[in-house]
């Protein structure tokens, strides 16, 4: 089948999906059907249909999976926003407005991704400027003891979320730029290989800023995603293992002496290993999280017939927990499966791309999506210690959707282009790596 | 080479997927039940808050908790008719607090979700039954009243219990606090009783009874005396231990000596009658020896938490490790000498570590009453579905046997003298047959303070006992010369009559 069909076929499905839920959200909390379900209806087929033709007309070739995959987690998350809180749930459909017009004037605007690569430079500094932002005084505000916000007028901005999606191109270009010198193993460190210094300034420099930023702003979990992104692509990019090893070296040095020096990573640790030393107090919201999920049970409470309020940010970082009861071990494990579509056509996206610009692009933002669930979930489940960023589509909070909507027209982009029959391979602008050279 | 990289990492996310799925499986399906019992979750309580719940009552049949209408943020309140009489037993269901006693523990049958109560609502499947179970409690309306009334304003606890079932007839404990506080569906109001209650002087949440553990003293000497019988080494008659006023335990040089300062000893039928402190000490610490009275105690239920059916029963204490052996077992001290001998003479009379709740006292009692067996005590003995007819009335359950019916039968005749001419006088009453032992358990000299306790048993003359009873008159300043013979004895009589009366 072709893939528009296919992703009319899978948008379809997933708007009965999102609107049977909705319907039987109201069902279970009131008995009765919402009132505004056919607007609902409408609205929701309407965007999708919006989206799915800008995708027609203007990507017409790209994969056709990763459209209905984010439709389908924003649709869920909705549906569980909306019964936590209706007040949130008006945000949330402006912001899902929002991305989807994001996502469509992206794949209107940007016929190619590759005349990013030439700004790789100029792009570091802006992702450093819309990292620093929310530490300048009077600017910048302090949210749940992070300073990760902006506030301008009404609005709070993470300027973090679209970081990480400039960071991203930087790191491609930079990478399909020093890709030979970092392969090439000029020193030793004990048994690994290890390349010039001079080759990892820039490369250091950003890191580290993006790192020191982070423990400012005490985002731990951007903060572990910006190091593994880094990580990630440095391994795609080199396949050299010894960037790995030196990187969770790192990374390991780093959790060590920020566990030693801040208060708040202590904390963390402290509540990972046992939330139930103080189920009232710090370890409340993973021990709410786990008497949820524990709820929820292999079938759920059913939507509207669970307490999903109980659990704090259950809107946000926590978001998964609610799903889980609500929908119980077979909901979640359908996020489980989404997520992990939707990273499995990522990276067919990226193998298939037909530029390594494009390739370390797909890859690293696929990468970034799907640890970014891992780190999430891994949270709430107590896999990992529970640092707040969003589940990428299902959360709730404009930055983070509109973001998610941008990366996801970047994949749709550069899927199009990779299966597009008719365009001879063409080298890239700056002239580096020809398609045959990735091949 | 790249695609190889790319598939690496996308292993490395399938396998961290794959970690988030075990772990999912373990919350919601492997873990979830436990996740569900545990006692800081809220959840279950809050979730059948505004269901339908069935009454808990007396097995007289007085009303001690039901749900009436309310036009409140929930449809029903839980109301507590007896208000503070049975909070420790009752227990509440607080909508921010959670739920204790009955309330909590059988929760499943109050709201109808057990499969015999659901079996038994299939009939009315089409009509507009309810599937909520009663509970009847085996706790009697008159006895718990009649406790409440004879210990007074007196702290301390009172335990009323059929040996020969079980079941608990009284259970009270002052000071006790009103369940309606914390029912109430003003939230903030039942915060501020449940902080006010957990801050209050004597500690009214909880239901000390069963929950507490006190220095038992010399109703300990019950355990020392049936653990020399069970082993053989003494009879009621024999051997006759010295009459002395102190006695100094082996590596030590300071003597226990007895109350007041008087001289006693005899066979063991007057060691106990007269607590004689330097016999029980002597017996324990160079007859019996730690192991014995360490696997006898624990045959009586110390150190084990008792299967009591609501929550938070503590188990009693009796110290097991007395160090290594310092000399052989010889003809002057059989048992041998061991490093703590000294605190093991202690612990025969009650004293050192021993500590132990009411409830337990009345299970020591219950085991001489009952020929050495003990019943696992139950507050809990039918459920009823909504229309009153019986659902399922369990089944008492033997707990432990510590001694032999011989055994329990020579202890009964020692414990009858006790209260026929010894320490436990004023428990007689006329026409019954009353066993106990008195105790009075000093908690030290600055100020002078000590625990009135009394254990007893009662039966028709000729007649198995039919109830056993343990009084515990706590410590006070102003109080400081009580004894249990004096401040105890007297409540049990004065429930043993009325007990009697009534039946």
């Amino acid at each position: 089948m072709r893939p528009r069909t296919v992703e009319l076929g899978l948008l379809v499905l997933a708007s009965i999906i999102t609107v049977a839920a909705y319907g039987l959200t109201s069902l279970g909390r009131a008995a009765s059907l919402p009132a505004n379900i056919v607007p609902f209806l409408g609205i929701i087929v309407g965007l999708l249909l919006a989206s799915h033709l800008v995708v027609r007309r203007w990507a017409r070739h790209a994969d056709g999976l990763l459209l209905p995959l984010a439709a389908l987690l924003n649709g869920v998350g909705y549906v569980v926003i909306a019964r936590l809180n209706p007040d949130l749930a008006d945000s949330q459909s402006a912001w899902t407005f929002i991305g989807l017009a994001a996502f469509s004037v992206f794949l209107v605007a940007v016929p190619d991704v590759r005349p990013f690569e030439r700004y790789r430079y100029t792009l570091a500094l802006v992702g450093v400027v819309l990292l620093l932002l929310p530490l300048i005084p009077g600017l910048g505000v302090n949210i749940n003891g992070a300073r990760i916000w902006l506030r301008i007028g009404p609005f709070s901005i993470q300027p973090g979320e679209f970081a990480k999606i400039v960071l991203s191109m930087f790191l491609a270009g930079y990478l399909v730029e020093k890709r030979e010198l970092l392969t090439a193993a000029t020193r030793r460190l004990g048994p690994l290989n290890i390349p010039d210094l001079k080759h990892f300034g820039p490369l250091t420099l950003a890191w580290g800023i993006a790192l020191i930023v982070m423990v400012a702003e005490r985002d731990l979990g951007s903060s572990l995603l910006f190091f593994t992104l880094f990580i990630v692509m440095i391994y795609i990019a080199t396949g050299r293992t010894a960037y790995v090893v030196l990187g969770l070296t790192l990374f390991a040095g780093g959790a060590y002496v920020a566990h030693e020096s801040f208060g708040h990573v202590r904390q963390r640790v402290a509540i990972w290993f046992d939330p139930f030393e103080d189920p009232k107090g710090s370890g409340f919201q993973i021990v709410e999280a786990a008497f949820a999920l524990a709820d929820g049970g292999v079938t759920g409470t059913g939507l509207g017939l669970g307490t999903p309020g109980k659990i704090p940010f259950a809107a946000t970082d926590m978001i998964f927990a609610a799903v889980g009861e609500e929908l119980g071990l077979l909901g979640a494990t359908a996020v489980l499966a989404s997520f992990l579509l939707f990273v499995g056509a990522g990276f067919r996206v990226a193998m298939q791309a037909k530029s390594l610009f494009e390739k370390f692009l797909a890859a690293g933002i696929t990468a970034l999506l799907g640890f970014q669930a891992f780190v999430i979930i891994g949270g709430v489940l107590r896999v990992l210690p529970l640092t707040g960023v969003t589940l990428p589509f299902v959360s709730y909070g404009g930055s983070s959707l509109i973001s998610n909507y941008i990366a996801l027209a970047i994949l749709v982009r550069i899927s199009d282009r990779a299966n597009r029959p008719d365009v001879l391979p063409s080298p890239s602008r700056i002239g580096v790596p020809s398609d045959e050279a990735v091949a | 080479m790249i695609d190889r990289n790319i598939r690496h990492v996308l292993i490395v996310l399938l396998g961290c997927f794959l970690l988030l799925f075990i772990q999912l499986n373990r919350v919601q399906v492997v873990d979830a039940e436990s996740l569900r019992q545990h006692p800081a979750n809220t959840r279950t309580v809050q979730r059948d808050f505004s269901r339908p719940r069935g009454i808990i009552s007396t097995a007289d049949g007085v009303v001690v908790a039901r749900s009436v209408e309310t036009d409140g943020p929930f449809e029903l309140l839980r109301e507590y008719p007896e208000g503070e009489l049975y909070g420790h037993v009752a227990g509440y269901l607080s909508f921010n607090i959670g739920a204790d006693g009955v309330e909590r523990s059988f929760n499943d049958e109050l709201v109808g979700r057990t499969p015999a109560l659901q079996l038994s609502g299939l009939a009315g499947i089409l009509g507009t039954e309810e599937s909520t179970g009663q509970v009847v409690l085996t706790l009697r309306h008159d006895m718990q009243t009649a406790a409440r009334d004879a210990l007074g304003d007196q702290r301390g606890s009172v335990v009323m219990m059929d040996p020969r079932t079980g079941d608990i007839l009284a259970m009270w404990s002052n000071p006790s606090f009103d369940p309606n506080r914390l029912s109430s569906h003003d939230g903030q109001s039942v915060n501020e009783a449940f902080v006010e209650l957990v801050e209050a002087d004597g500690n009214p949440l909880r239901g000390k009874a069963f929950r507490d553990i006190f220095f038992p003293g010399s109703t300990f000497k019950v355990v020392t005396g049936a653990t020399a019988v069970e082993s053989g080494i003494v009879r009621l008659d024999s051997p006759v231990f010295d009459v002395t006023t102190e006695y100094t335990p082996p590596l030590t040089s300071r003597p226990i000596s007895n109350f007041g300062g008087n001289p006693c000893g005899g066979p063991l039928i007057d060691l106990l009658r007269q607590s004689c402190n330097t016999g029980f000490a002597f017996l324990g610490a160079e007859l019996l020896g730690p192991e014995r009275l360490s696997r006898q105690a624990q045959a009586f239920g110390f150190n084990i938490v008792p299967p009591l059916d609501i929550p938070g029963a503590v188990a009693s204490r009796f110290p097991t490790d007395y160090g290594s052996e310092q000399r052989a077992p010889s003809v002057e001290t059989p048992a041998g000498v061991f490093e703590d001998s000294p605190g093991l003479a202690q612990a025969s009379i009650g004293q050192n570590e021993v500590a132990a709740t009411p409830l337990q006292m009345a299970l020591v009692a219950a085991a001489v009453a009952n020929e050495g067996e003990i019943f696992a005590p139950r507050v809990v003995g039918e459920i009823k579905n909504s229309k009153g007819e019986t659902v399922s009335t369990p089944n008492p359950q033997i707990w432990q046997q510590p001694i032999s019916p011989a055994t329990a039968s020579e202890m009964r005749l020692a414990m009858l003298a006790v209260v026929e001419n010894g320490s436990g006088a004023r428990a007689q009453v006329a026409d019954v047959e009353v066993g106990g032992k008195t105790g009075t358990a000093q908690l030290g000299t600055e100020p002078a303070q000590s625990h009135a306790w009394f254990i007893a048993f009662a039966g028709r003359p000729g007649f198995e006992s039919e109830l056993v009873i343990a009084v515990l008159v706590e410590a006070t300043e102003e109080n400081p010369d009580q004894t249990g013979g004096r401040a105890a004895a007297p409540i049990a009589q004065t429930l043993i009559e009325q007990y009697f009366a009534a039946s």
